[in-house]
């Protein structure tokens, strides 16, 4: 299969910052891969080193089949981003900046100009400073930028940076549509887990620069922890008569009563009927699954991930 | 070639919707209206002691610049160093606004090699750097003759004009390094710095005699009107290459991670 992306021990280091340590990840045409890791984890460094403005210390990126290297022109006629915050020439209009991005990539036509206005909804601001836009409307001109020449891949740091929950729903129904409908590639950097779970078919995550685990969107089911979580009157007349048939409870802090064991979380009719049994009948009962959230900080080890 | 071109229309646009120009334009006009004024003053003490002007320094001023070409080349002199400063300006402005401004890692990634994009930049400040000098010779012109200097041959104005356009030229072409310096210092801090080192140096230099190897000095002597060997001339194109190419290799191959 030939890849969009692809990295092999990948590593920068800044002074005594592994920036990145061996970053080895791929990312396939079509797909749209979210790449997760708290602030500072390592994210716009990579997307540095696969645009070919830092120079990684070790390892070697190829981009759309072409080894990365800085000052190349290939292969970025078929790739547009956003890395970090949208930065536009202030007194340039928005029309005028997307001029410069059209000249900057030689043979996209004239008509990309307004038709990615249109696309962006900038159509207000077209010809107001870019100086004088606001954050949204900011970071939509950045994306305006990195899709005017029609992109076989799409590179993009934070896309919904700035952007408000309308503006979110509307940019990934944009990329959704860039990659069903002309097969584009997104590779995304992002920490708005929420935003992630909607969007992407694969995740990759980062933190302290390495990359702990790519998964598929069957795989994070599959890993995502599941608990029934339970209330009754007498949480521990009802946790004896669960052990006792052999399932291990839990009295949590809140007050409520956690099972882990994967049997019940299949039945939770069982550990109903168990509990009136018991005279203990559960007053709330509900299987819980792991989100996104709570598995990726429960993989990078921080507090707050799920108990 | 469709590149440089394109890439010539952007550094352009960039630079005409700016107010930078206009302040630059501003900046060149100030120089001879102020030397005018001065000589003005000094070739009529009793209208300057009426309106309470600066008589001291317009005094020592007037010894040197009483006709034409004293004050040709009087312009020619404040050229070489006040002209070096507009397009040091200039100069920083157009490299230090990328870094300043955020929008360097939009040049990056392009499908136009760096060295086209470059290039237009520098095409750009040589021709701003231009119309700065002409607006400065046609400044110092108009303002000489509304001053009624004596000695206004045309042969002399004429040579007084090359003078001042030689000068302009020569810190032209010295201020390619700056481009190389406000890329290093990602803005306009690190090069103004520099260039204010670099005319004390070349003030310091020039009166030890060492002035002509000193790219930086060149202009003022030639402004002067010190008779120099080619070598000087050799060494201030050697520096516009060197900068343009310093500028070049740092593009290629520096990290960018602002």
């Amino acid at each position: 299969m030939t890849l969009a992306i692809e990295t092999e021990a990948l590593g920068k280091r800044y002074g005594d910052v592994q920036a990145v340590e061996g970053l080895s990840l791929q990312v396939a045409p079509g797909e749209i891969y979210a790449f997760l890791g708290l602030n500072g984890a390592g994210k716009t460094t990579t997307i540095r080193m696969l645009l070919g403005m830092v120079k990684p210390d070790s390892g070697l990126a190829r981009v759309l089949q072409a080894p990365v290297r800085l000052g190349r022109r290939e292969p970025w006629a078929s790739v547009g981003y956003l890395v970090e915050v949208p930065h536009a020439y202030p007194e340039l209009t928005v029309r005028d900046n997307l001029e410069v991005a059209r000249r900057l990539h030689p043979g996209t036509p004239r008509r990309e100009v307004d038709q990615t206005i249109e696309r962006l909804r900038l159509t207000e601001y077209a010809d107001r400073p870019a100086g004088t836009l606001s954050q949204g409307n900011a970071q939509r001109l950045g994306l305006a930028k990195a899709l005017l020449h029609r992109p076989r891949l799409l590179i993009l740091d934070e896309p919904a940076n700035g952007l408000d929950p309308a503006g979110i729903v509307e940019i990934r129904q944009l990329l959704l549509d860039l990659t069903r409908q002309e097969g584009a590639t997104v590779f995304m950097a992002s920490h708005i887990l929420a935003e992630v779970a909607r969007l992407a078919q694969r995740i990759g995550i980062i933190h302290q620069g390495r990359l702990l685990q790519e998964l598929d969107l069957p795989a994070l089911e599959r890993n995502r922890r599941r608990r029934l979580v339970l209330r009754t009157r007498d949480l521990q007349a009802a946790r004896r008569s669960l052990e006792a048939a052999g399932h291990p409870a839990a009295v949590l802090d809140d007050g409520v009563l956690e099972v882990r064991s994967q049997a019940v979380i299949e039945r939770p009719e069982e550990v109903s009927r168990l509990l009136v049994q018991a005279g203990a009948p559960a007053t709330h009962l509900v299987v819980e699954e792991e989100d996104l959230e709570q598995y990726f900080l429960r993989l990078i080890g921080v507090s707050g991930g799920a108990a | 070639m469709n590149a440089l071109a394109d890439m010539l229309w952007v550094e352009l646009r960039k630079a005409l919707r700016s107010r930078v120009p206009p302040v630059a334009g501003l900046m060149s006009l100030f120089m001879p209206l102020g030397i005018g004024l001065l000589v003005f003053a000094a070739r009529n003490p009793e209208i300057s002691r009426q309106v309470g002007l600066i008589s001291a320094k317009a005094n020592l001023l007037a010894y040197s610049a009483t006709d034409w070409p004293a004050y040709l080349r009087l312009a020619a002199m404040m050229s070489g160093a006040g002209g070096f400063g507009v397009f040091v300006f200039a100069i920083t402005w157009t490299f230090g606004r990328e870094f300043v401004d955020g929008t360097l890692k939009d040049l990056l990634a392009v499908p136009v090699s760096r060295a086209a994009i470059l290039l237009a930049k520098f095409a750009v400040v040589g021709l701003w750097s231009l119309v700065l000098s002409l607006i400065l010779l046609l400044a110092t012109l108009v303002m000489g003759a509304l001053i009624r200097l004596p000695g206004g041959s045309p042969a002399a104005i004429l040579q007084g004009s090359g003078l001042l356009l030689l000068t302009s030229f020569l810190a032209m072409a010295v201020v390619t390094p700056f481009a190389f310096v406000a890329s290093v210092g990602r803005g306009y801090l690190l090069p103004i710095g520099v260039a204010l080192l670099a005319l004390i140096a070349a003030n310091l230099l020039a009166l030890a005699g060492w002035g002509e190897y000193f790219p930086w000095a060149v202009p003022g002597l030639v402004a002067q009107g010190t008779e120099l060997t080619p070598v000087s001339y050799v060494i201030v194109a050697l520096t516009a290459l060197a900068g343009m190419l310093a500028t070049y290799a740092w593009w290629m191959r520096a990290d960018q991670n602002r």
